[in-house]
């Protein structure tokens, strides 16, 4: 966006780049471009004159403008980059237009100091200010003494000197080696006994110039015990807002917002407690609206290094870790400073967020060491609810920084024999009536369950980035420990997790209160993450529980997000690809109350029918026979009021052409795959981690064993029959970013063959599609690109993992969840199984198709 | 005075409502909003806006220079989070204001309206500090995976009714104004008849139109175009622009939306992409979505029917800026852009098809369309390309400085460390 317009005009030596127009015969005349600087000049008799002066861009001897500034206030700043005004001399209307808005600013403020100075009801003589004014500054500065009387004199020299960088530096050694702001505040009690608004606005002006400067030292100085208050003092009276008053003293005097639930006795860090809520309160508060850049950066790495300052002191204080813990050790404590004790380490955690990887390890590590879980558990069951807030963000932050680290401690509790915690979160996800809690438990349990990578000796690396995952070679076992975890889970506590939707089953009518309604919104969603992530595991629980007739029922739910729920769940499993998965759906009919939902919703263009759509599309599109089949021969009625939508119709000609001739069926679909299979089987390699598959053997290594698999898939998927000849291996080998095109044109040709083929009508609506709706070559250079880009995207906004989490689970397309998933899945897929081998290629290629990210898919 | 009423109220004097109200509205609002198809049918007359970003002094601006609602029908273009210090009462009063008028507001969704921004450009922090914990920040960002991804505006004039009272409709009856920029006070400033041939260009600073307004530089308003005499085609509005995925608006109504907004993909670049003076398709610098040329707007502003696409995600100093021809616009509704910017903000008003253009249903849950709505109205056709509706962009400043508090975070109550 826009680049922000400093407060504080910096110097710059390079001249401003203008147009110059004149006005003739209402006609704004070119005059040429060239280069703007406004200063004193010579002028006969060694007399100096302040002039603006435009030189030509091409013949630099040449001067376009040459105009003296007089008095009368002839200048107007127009927009940002424009300055117009009426030459005195012959009453020409002029105008410079600047290339960028901060010349004309710098021009413009430049104008309206000198005219201020000409000005004679200014009471500064002109001599003393003269020198002041000129653009080039000498080194010592000299203000006049701290006194109401002088104030305007202050802020005009302040205003001055703040121009250049030289006259900064002057001005920044001058404030501190005089102590002058602790001059300027005994005016502001001044000023405010004799109500002198006038005086009190200056000296908020006079403030802001001596914040603004930038400088570390003086800010420090500024939040300081003996300046801070005389400080936001004189911030109160902002004479951008001269009817109010801010009440920043009485704010930062409140000794009782400070909550010392241990005391610190390094008296230095308590001073930098204090000290980093007054930079915070200045940064969000008093200087919110006018903070430069440059100032808000120095207020950011003052507050930063502060904050590691203080972290680094608590970890390493053991008594001080000893007396916090203790709090929780004691039965019948007081209960608010139990209460304050986990807001305490909640706030300690927030801000270890921010700092380094390697520190934060350590703080928690101390954390854990003292006994953190025990407080978590404790603030969990909490009947504050902010309290249990605070307990699930500390334990949502430990996990954002190494879910491996708590699933440990879960490892551990199991050889104990103790409830592990992932069971205590499911009973509090089942009571809890906070959402926000609920939702942050739900999102723990799903990354806690993750099936986490290998234990790794750089545990803090993997937290850190995902490049650190990425450049670790891929280990073909899985964490024995993780799967045990998982194993108890589902023996023990998955089924306490879903029961409310196994027992739908004894429900004759779905008609459920507001906190079920939202109870079912979470497990399905839950429900979504580990069909994805726990392949066996999950597909026998869901058979086993008969999942599927369950979430059928809730179809017929009134409330309509609810069904949406439903369907999704639905549509996840169908994207995973999976045969058995496909068959089960078609065996327990619930495809057709999806239908239902969308005959009764249909006229209509909403949410719901978009939802199901969609879910057809995918079937029509990813060519599911056995869904179709299973559409045409049970519900063709509805489907024929349906056949005004072209998915619809689509199914039924399919089916229709095929119906009886299943080897001419394979040789139709055979075709159709093609076309629309082509992407999903090379996706996930172009859109991928394309450029690491050279990186590194085992990735290399990785990537061929994915390859058979994917060849396996595709002989073992829907295609049985390969009869225009063409193996599935041979079509993986012509992958690649670089054959878009040609990938293209053999879409186009074959879907024109098939229209033909199919006799279908609507051949004149898809060709030109074909045509100009081909994405352009560069297509796969940006997926490349975005790849580097969701880098960054992903460093910004790694420690708040705990809402690409939510995000995730929200939404299987995703990206943050596909980078974690493709990262995450396939390592551990190519060490699993042969069931899971199938899927873990499916669910990569199934993501992409998700995404639609090629157009040939919609075709 | 309902209870909704109150809230309105209580919002529009800048104060937040209490969470179980904002619970109880997002609940509302969803309901509400799951009805809308993705995109979302407008019957002109609309006061179309651009991006707000928690700017709420200058969203009562925007509110008292386009009209009050529920007298104006509005269509906000996203991106109402974020940035400004007031992100959860500017949010809160037009999710108020959507569920107390639902026909009268639309609101799209914008890249902001999304989990993973919210948390780093400020809304997330502003929620966690007004309220002490990040439920309302929850709340809303489900109420964001609802909202619509676009809207068509239908039955837009290509005459103008004036502008303020002060001015008779007689004065507008003969004169074929295409577009009119009027000051806050509903001054006209500019006005451009609709052209017969190829010779005005209100932008650039070789051919101004030679009167004081418009020096140099200033032009507040890009080339635009268009033959006269051909009935109005739609309006597309989205927050972004187009995708290569998305041919035609009906392939819009295919996304299953319900969900934080993608890094790639149709929703995706819906929400993201800019248009640029390219040829085809380009890279977008911002990562996410593309950059689009004069020749794919033509070409689907054509296939779709579409006189023009108003979209906003991007800062325009003038606060409006019309390309390629007149084919698309964007509007951008933040003056002063992040308190510092220096810019002016515009809405676009069009103007209800004097023609008896028929009463067009709202597709908010109404059965709209015979044909069941997936070929719809968007069908193609071989038709020259539409010709804009007439438009009327109202530019504002920031609300002046005193009519607010100062702009600032609330601080942090208690500290520990």
């Amino acid at each position: 966006m826009a680049a922000a317009q400093p407060q504080v005009p910096h110097p710059s030596t390079d001249r401003k780049r203008v147009k110059v127009y004149e006005l003739r015969n209402n006609d704004w005349f070119d005059r040429g471009t060239g280069f703007c600087t406004a200063g004193w000049h010579p002028v006969e008799d060694n007399q100096r004159e302040l002039r603006v002066i435009v030189e030509s861009e091409d013949q630099p001897e040449r001067v376009l403008l040459e105009t003296r500034i007089c008095k009368e206030d002839g200048f107007h700043k127009q927009q940002e980059t424009l300055i117009v005004w009426t030459e005195p001399s012959n009453g020409v209307d002029m105008a410079l237009s600047f290339q960028e808005a901060e010349g004309c600013t710098m021009i413009w403020r430049f104008i309206h100091r000198v005219q201020q100075q000409l000005n004679p009801g200014a009471t500064v003589e002109d001599d003393t200010l003269s020198d002041d004014l000129a653009m080039d500054m000498h080194n010592a500065v000299q203000l006049p003494e701290a006194a109401l009387g002088n104030l305007n004199v202050i802020e005009d020299s302040m205003r001055a000197l703040s121009t250049t960088a030289a006259s900064r530096d002057a001005l920044t050694k001058f404030v501190l080696n005089e102590g002058y702001i602790l001059k300027l505040i005994p005016l502001v009690d001044q000023a405010e006994d004799f109500e002198s608004l006038n005086d009190l606005h200056r000296l908020c002006n006079i403030m802001k110039l001596v914040i603004l400067l930038n400088d570390t030292s003086i800010i420090e100085h500024a939040v300081s015990d003996e300046c801070v208050i005389g400080v936001v003092g004189a911030l109160e009276y902002d004479p951008d807002f001269p009817s109010h008053k801010a009440n920043h003293r009485q704010w930062l005097k409140d000794s009782g917002r400070y909550k010392e639930v241990v005391r610190i006795e390094d008296g230095s860090i308590l001073r930098k407690v204090h000290q980093t809520y007054r930079l915070l309160y200045l940064k969000d508060v008093v200087l919110a609206r006018i903070l430069d850049d440059n100032t808000f950066s120095v207020l950011n790495s003052l507050i930063f290094f502060n904050q590691v300052d203080i972290v680094q002191h608590i970890q390493a204080n053991q008594a001080f870790l000893g007396e916090l813990f203790d709090i929780f050790k004691t039965q019948g404590q007081d209960s608010r400073r139990k209460k304050e004790a986990v807001l305490f380490i909640q706030q300690c955690c927030s801000i270890a967020k921010n700092l380094q990887p390697p520190a934060r390890q350590t703080l928690y590590n101390n954390f854990l060491s003292h006994g953190l879980l025990q407080v978590i558990n404790f603030g969990l069951r909490h009947n504050d609810v902010a309290v249990r807030v605070g307990a699930t963000d500390i334990l949502v932050s430990m996990i954002d920084h190494d879910p491996q680290m708590i699933r440990r401690t879960i490892y551990h509790q199991i050889q104990e024999k103790q409830p592990p915690l992932t069971d205590s979160l499911i009973d509090l996800l089942l009571i809890e009536v906070d959402l926000g809690v609920k939702s942050q438990i739900s999102d723990a349990l799903k990354v806690l369950l993750d099936q986490g990578p290998p234990t790794q000796p750089e545990v803090y690396a993997k937290a850190n980035g995902e490049h650190a995952v990425r450049l670790q070679p891929r280990m073909p076992t899985a964490d024995p420990q993780q799967e045990q975890f998982l194993d108890i889970f589902y023996d023990q506590s998955a089924v306490k997790l879903f029961q409310s939707l196994i027992l739908l089953k004894d429900r004759a009518t779905m008609d459920f209160s507001v906190q079920q309604a939202s109870m079912f919104t979470y497990l399905l969603e839950i429900l979504c993450f580990f069909v994805r992530q726990h392949h066996h595991r999950s597909k026998f629980f869901v058979l086993n529980n008969d999942i599927v007739k369950r979430v059928g029922q809730l179809l017929v739910c009134k409330e309509k997000y609810l069904k949406l729920v439903a369907i999704r769940f639905l549509r996840q499993l169908i994207s995973l690809q999976d045969e058995f998965y496909v068959k089960h759906i078609s065996e327990k009919k619930v495809i057709g109350p999806i239908l239902d939902v969308l005959v009764q919703t249909m006229p209509r263009d909403n949410l719901l029918s978009s939802a199901c759509l969609e879910f057809f599309e995918h079937i029509k599109k990813e060519n599911i026979k056995e869904l179709m089949k299973y559409l045409v021969e049970n519900h063709r009625d509805q489907l024929q009021k349906l056949v005004y939508v072209e998915i619809f119709r689509d199914i039924i000609l399919k089916y229709d052409q095929t119906r009886g001739f299943s080897v001419s069926l394979d040789y139709f679909m055979e075709a159709e795959d093609d076309v629309r299979r082509k992407r999903p089987n090379v996706n996930p390699r172009t859109g991928g981690p394309m450029e690491y598959v050279t990186m590194d053997p085992a990735e290399e290594e990785y990537w061929n064993t994915s390859d058979d698999e994917e060849d396996q898939q595709a002989k073992v998927g829907s295609r049985t029959a390969s009869a225009n000849g063409m193996s599935p291996g041979t079509k993986l080998v012509d992958y690649g970013s670089d054959e878009d095109g040609d990938d293209h044109v053999e879409a186009g040709a074959l879907s024109a063959e098939d229209e033909a083929r199919l006799g279908s009508d609507k051949m004149d609506e898809e060709m030109p599609r074909l045509g100009e709706g081909a994405p352009p070559e560069r297509l796969s250079e940006k997926r490349r690109r975005e790849e580097d880009e969701e880098d960054d995207l992903g460093k910004l906004i790694q420690h708040k993992r705990r809402n690409s989490t939510s995000t995730s689970a929200n939404s299987s397309n995703s990206p943050v969840f596909i980078r974690k998933g493709k990262n995450g899945t396939m390592r551990r897929d190519s060490g699993g199984g042969g069931g899971p081998k199938k899927i873990a290629i499916t669910l990569g290629s199934s993501i992409k198709a998700g995404t639609n990210s090629k157009p040939e898919d919609e075709a | 005075m309902s209870d909704l009423d109150k809230a309105i109220a209580q919002l529009r004097a800048c104060r937040p409502i209490p969470e179980a109200q904002v619970r109880e509205l997002c609940h509302k609002a969803r309901e509400l909003l799951i009805e809308e198809g993705n995109v979302v049918t407008v019957a002109a007359p609309v006061t179309i806006c651009g991006d707000i970003h928690g700017q709420f002094h200058d969203l009562m601006e925007l509110f008292r220079v386009g009209g009050d609602p529920p007298d104006t029908n509005y269509l906000f273009m996203g991106d109402f989070v974020d940035r400004g210090f007031y992100s959860l009462e500017s949010f809160l009063l037009l999710l108020c204001l959507k569920v107390r008028y639902p026909d009268r507001m639309t609101l799209i969704r914008g890249n902001h309206e999304s989990r993973q921004i919210t948390t780093v450009y400020g809304f997330y922090d502003e929620c966690v500090r007004k309220y002490g914990s990040a439920n309302v920040w929850r709340y809303c960002c489900d109420v964001f995976d609802y909202l619509a991804l676009g809207a068509i505006v239908l039955g837009a004039s290509n005459t103008l009714s004036p502008p303020n009272e002060h001015i008779s409709s007689e004065d507008y009856a003969d004169a074929d104004i295409e577009i009119e920029v009027c000051n806050a006070d509903g001054d006209i400033m500019s006005r451009f008849q609709r052209r017969d041939n190829e010779q005005r260009s209100p932008n650039g600073a070789e051919a101004s139109a030679g009167s004081k307004m418009g020096p140099p530089g200033s032009g507040a308003s890009g080339s635009s175009g268009g033959s006269s005499g051909n009935p109005t085609g739609a309006v597309l509005c989205v927050h972004g622009g187009l995708s290569p995925l998305i041919d035609t608006v009906d392939k819009i109504r295919l996304l299953d939306r319900k969900q934080e907004v993608p890094h790639e993909g149709a929703m995706c670049d819906l929400l993201w992409s800019d248009p640029d003076e390219i040829d085809g398709w380009g890279l977008s610098p911002r990562g996410a979505g593309f950059l689009f040329g004069a020749d794919i707007v033509k070409v689907f502003n054509h296939r779709n029917d579409l006189s023009l696409i108003a979209r906003a995600h991007q800062l325009v100093m003038e606060g409006f800026k019309e390309m390629f021809d007149a084919s698309i616009v964007t509007v951008w509704s933040a003056p002063n852009y992040c308190y510092r910017c220096g810019n002016v903000a515009a809405v676009l008003e069009l103007s209800e098809g004097g023609g008896g253009e028929s009463i067009l249903a709202r597709s908010n849950g109404d059965v709209g369309r015979s044909d069941g709505g997936m070929r719809g109205v968007m069908m193609e056709s071989e038709s020259a390309p539409k010709n804009g509706p007439a438009r009327r962009y109202r530019v504002f400043q920031a609300a002046p400085q005193d009519s607010r508090g100062m702009p600032a975070k609330k601080p942090v109550a208690d500290y520990f460390l």
